[in-house]
């Protein structure tokens, strides 16, 4: 998870590598620990430090950790060379690790020789078939293949025995939502809020399959969720306040005839639209005739 | 600076508390050798031993320095964003068709 300390603290490592300051090997281990995706800003400053012999043998034993780092960033962008070069220098460090083998097969990936790579993997599997990250390797691969649903069939056998692993079922419901089955995101996406309740991001994601699913009760839920999302982020997501407004106008497009619960939701639906309006006016003044246009047709359509 | 003086408070305190537990024990053996009741130690050493709860209490509170926030969605805590799933990366994205033109090679 990433916070806002910690982006502001990459955005800010990033600058300075960036313009010419100093701080690369301070980068590459924020980029590690928070495992964002930044490969190519990772191959280059990574590079800078491995060709220079001085700056390496400083860093001691965590050089090979940066070359593992640095192999992935160069399958990731497609420099195969280096990958393979890095790879080498590190099977005659560790002559025996399986580590190194994984490596060696995500390098067949890159690649492209698919045969080969899941030769790899499941003789890896063979060995010890309750290792998680060859596991994933093999959905990934599937993904990459466009054999969704056996990529989606991998994943399932996976989450059957390693239930734990909400990573997994991030992808799951990503893939779910790809293929739009959208009831079966939803089951996923209630895993991960079992799992972890404190993490907004997935009570928006919830929220959001929910309203595009749409009937009375989905879309009741999912207002409660956007709530709840405003709830645990103090207000700052603007995606919730906007899923606030369209969900009250949805759920009064629905239900024209019952005056249930009206001034509740109206309030609620106001006091959205007024933060929208304020944090607009903050953040993008050119934009807020816009806003207003757009929310004053929700409330004329509700 | 700070630090130094709430260190000095902070052992000033326990030394007053040390000070009036010492007091309040000897007060108990005179009262035993004059064979009267123990009814609470005396006054003085009450308030002694206030001084000294205010005083641990400021040091325990000034010497840590800025305390962390723990509101989930305070301005430090808040989650912006999840990690990308690296487990699940996959390589066959269009970079591979248009690759970044860097001539960039391990040099050993």
């Amino acid at each position: 998870m990433v916070s806002k300390t910690e982006e502001t603290q990459l955005n800010r490592l990033e600058n300075q590598v960036d313009n010419g300051g100093g701080g690369a090997w301070e980068y590459l281990c924020l980029v590690r620990k928070l495992k964002v995706r930044r490969s190519e800003k990772v191959l280059k400053y990574g590079l800078s430090i491995l060709n220079d012999l001085k700056k390496r043998s400083s860093l001691g034993s965590e050089e090979w950790t940066l070359y593992e780092q640095v192999a992935i960033a160069a399958m990731d962008c497609q420099s195969l060379d280096v990958a393979k070069d890095c790879i080498r220098l590190l099977r005659k460090a560790f002559p025996e690790s399986k580590r190194v083998g994984r490596l060696e097969a995500m390098l067949l990936e890159a690649k492209g020789s698919w045969a080969e790579a899941e030769k790899a993997y499941s003789s890896f599997l063979e060995e010890n078939p309750l290792d998680q990250v060859i596991h994933k390797r093999r959905v990934a691969m599937a993904k990459a293949q466009g054999n969704i649903s056996g990529a989606i069939e991998w994943l399932n056998k996976y989450l059957e025995i390693f239930m734990a692993d909400h990573d997994a079922w991030r992808e799951l419901a990503e893939i779910y939502v790809s293929l739009q089955m959208y009831k079966q995101a939803v089951f996923c996406y209630e895993e991960l809020i079992l799992s972890q309740p404190t993490v907004p991001l997935h009570h928006l994601a919830y929220a959001d399959v929910l309203y595009t699913l749409g009937g009375l009760e989905n879309l009741q839920t999912a207002k409660k969720y956007y709530a709840s999302v405003i709830d645990l982020t103090g207000g700052k997501n603007t995606r919730a306040l906007f899923g606030i407004n369209l969900c009250t106008s949805a759920i009064g497009q629905l239900a024209k005839g019952r005056n249930k619960e009206d001034k509740e939701s109206l309030e609620l639906q106001s006091l959205a639209a007024t933060a929208l309006e304020k944090d607009y006016k903050q953040r993008a003044p050119e934009k807020l005739s816009l806003l207003t246009t757009a929310l004053k047709s929700l409330k004329v359509s509700s | 600076m700070a630090m130094s003086l709430g260190f000095v408070v902070g052992i000033l305190g326990v030394v007053i508390l040390s000070h009036a537990a010492y007091s309040t024990v000897q007060y108990r053996g005179l009262l035993k050798i004059m064979e009267e009741e123990f009814p609470g130690p005396p006054l003085i050493v009450v308030i002694e031993l206030l001084l000294g709860l205010v005083f641990c209490m400021w040091a325990a509170l000034t010497v840590p320095g800025t305390f962390l926030s723990i509101h989930p969605h305070s301005e430090e805590n808040r989650i912006v964003s999840l990690p990308d799933n690296l487990d699940f990366m996959i390589f066959n994205h269009r970079a591979r068709v248009l690759p970044v033109e860097m001539d960039l090679k391990l040099k050993h």
